[in-house]
């Protein structure tokens, strides 16, 4: 699972017929410090999620394709839960947050 | 999935036995800085396609197994070509940031 913002959508006609009426969201990987972290996925929005949202995204295939009720779906991706807003008084994350212990 | 533009075909003429009638796209994946500026993509892909895309259009490319599952039989896949972009709307920072 990852921490992401999503940062917009896609649209399609000539698709896998598993995604038809399905919205589909450009989620971008964030670090602690919300700055890019990885290249953009494209999410299944079971719970829709806002532009610009911090959201949670996770790549169990398995629950993505019961989603979808087709167990032929290459879809991977989806939306796990929108993260809470962070209060004002904590807009800054502490100095080296993102650091890997040493 | 990924967002990705397609660059390039391959043919193969001696390939696994599962591959009939494929045709596999060379694409480049987005970058974490591509939707913003356009350039800085991730290192190429070979994916397989089933629905027609061309060079220059827009994919998205489902990887890893589920890449597999829309296949019959067993096939070896690892990227495979989910939807063919009409359009993406993308912005790269909020605009109403406070």
């Amino acid at each position: 699972m990852r921490l992401a913002r999503i940062r917009g959508y896609v649209t399609s006609t000539v698709k896998h017929p598993s995604f038809e009426r399905c919205r589909l969201l450009i989620a971008q990987p964030v670090d602690l410090n919300d700055q890019p972290d990885g290249g953009p996925q494209v999410v299944l929005d079971p719970h829709g999620a806002a532009l610009h949202e911090k959201v949670l995204i996770c790549s169990d295939g398995s629950w993505a394709r019961k989603y979808l009720e087709d167990e032929r779906s290459p879809a991977r991706w989806w939306v796990m839960g929108i993260v809470d807003p962070k209060p004002a008084s904590e807009s800054q994350p502490p100095s080296g947050s993102n650091s890997p212990a040493s | 999935m990924r967002i990705a533009n397609v660059i390039g075909r391959v043919t193969l003429s001696v390939r696994h036995h599962s591959f009939r009638g494929e045709r596999l796209l060379v694409v480049l994946p987005w970058g974490p800085k591509t939707g913003a500026t356009g350039k800085d993509h991730d290192y190429s892909v070979v994916a397989y396609d089933e629905l027609g895309a061309g060079v220059g259009q827009l994919v998205t490319i489902s990887e890893s197994t589920e890449a597999t599952r829309p296949f019959e039989r067993p096939t070896p896949c690892d990227a495979y070509v989910a939807t063919i972009v009409d359009d993406v709307f993308f912005q790269a920072e909020n605009p109403h940031a406070v």
